[in-house]
């Protein structure tokens, strides 16, 4: 593998096609872009909390990756579960992405039955 | 090249191509259904990560529980035809210009100040992932139980399980806590009101 100080720019960007610990980061932050992507611009609830699957799965990769990159680190770290923690807190998201769905996805069938539309446009009860 | 290169590449790009479809879809049944292909770049992106046990965790929670209950409300729900219509909110430019700025930003940044050499954890990462002969905790752990002395490998059932009900046993409860207040508001929320 060609080190990165002598790679250049564009050979560096080449280099993201390898499995690599910025290939991961970068990975996870263009998903996490296109979450946010879309939780900014649709207009129907339902792909918003899609989109903010996305997200949450995205910080998961994060997570994953560092714990992968720690195991090695092995005794120059204080806490002595460092790369295992990195997948617990993945599992934990997981968790909480589903609470969240659930909830989520019970407030849009409660606001569908009253008022008929997922749409944002349209959900603007308290607004003013 | 190798081949961990090449399945990285490709899971990589599917979740990539599978996210922009989830969003770009004006059906939202079809960004559900490419919700699928998305979870199975992911759980390979998790193993080639050794992180077995996640990735079936993944697989069951994301494909088998959370796609299918958004499904069942988008079933329930049952949109009219002219919502679907006109969704985005943006202008059509403005997410290549976003990811636009900040690539530019990006290279310009490597052009001021130089491209970052490669850390510790970087070459940490490259490493192969030995049977955790690093960590005597999970080591002594394992022989209190029972199972011999030997530490179990990074993701495995065992690695994940052992400091979880040692170290992270607050969050741990916490987060139990957290689902079973999210199952009960989930059922007073869609409880249909007299």
């Amino acid at each position: 593998m060609v080190p990165l100080a002598e790679a250049g720019v564009f050979g560096w960007l080449l280099g993201l096609f390898s499995f690599k610990l910025v290939s991961c980061l970068a990975l996870a932050g263009a998903i996490f872009a296109i979450g946010a992507w879309g939780v900014l611009a649709r207009r129907n609830v339902l792909v918003m909390l899609i989109s903010v699957e996305l997200m949450l799965n995205a910080v998961m990769l994060t997570f994953v990756s560092f714990s992968r990159a720690l195991v090695n680190m092995g005794p120059q770290l204080s806490n002595p579960y460092a790369a295992e923690g990195g997948q617990i807190f993945a599992l934990f998201i997981i968790a909480i992405a589903a609470a969240e769905a659930a909830v989520g996805l019970a407030i849009v069938i409660s606001y569908f039955r009253n008022r008929q539309t997922v749409d944002t446009r349209e959900i603007r009860a308290m607004k003013n | 090249m190798d081949l961990v290169d090449l399945v990285f590449v490709l899971s990589g790009l599917l979740c990539l191509g599978s996210a922009c479809a989830i969003v770009t879809r004006k059906n939202p049944v079809y960004s559900v259904i490419c919700m699928l292909p998305f979870f199975i770049g992911m759980t390979i992106l998790f193993v080639l990560l050794s992180a077995p046990f996640l990735a079936a965790m993944q697989m069951m929670v994301y494909g088998g529980a959370i796609l299918v209950v958004f499904l069942f409300v988008i079933m329930l729900i049952n949109l009219r035809p002219e919502e679907l219509k006109d969704d985005f909110s943006l202008q059509a430019y403005a997410p290549p210009a976003i990811v636009g700025g900040m690539l530019g930003g990006l290279i310009l940044s490597f052009v001021r100040h130089g491209i970052p050499a490669e850390s510790a954890l970087d070459r940490a990462f490259s490493l192969p992932v030995v049977p955790d002969a690093n960590n005597p905790h999970l080591a002594r752990s394992m022989e209190m139980l029972g199972f011999g002395g030997h530490a179990p490998a990074l993701g495995s059932i065992e690695s994940i399980s052992i400091p979880m009900f040692k170290q992270y046993v607050v969050p741990f409860e916490l987060i139990s806590l957290l689902i079973v207040v999210a199952v009960l508001g989930a059922v007073i929320l869609a409880k249909k009101r007299v």
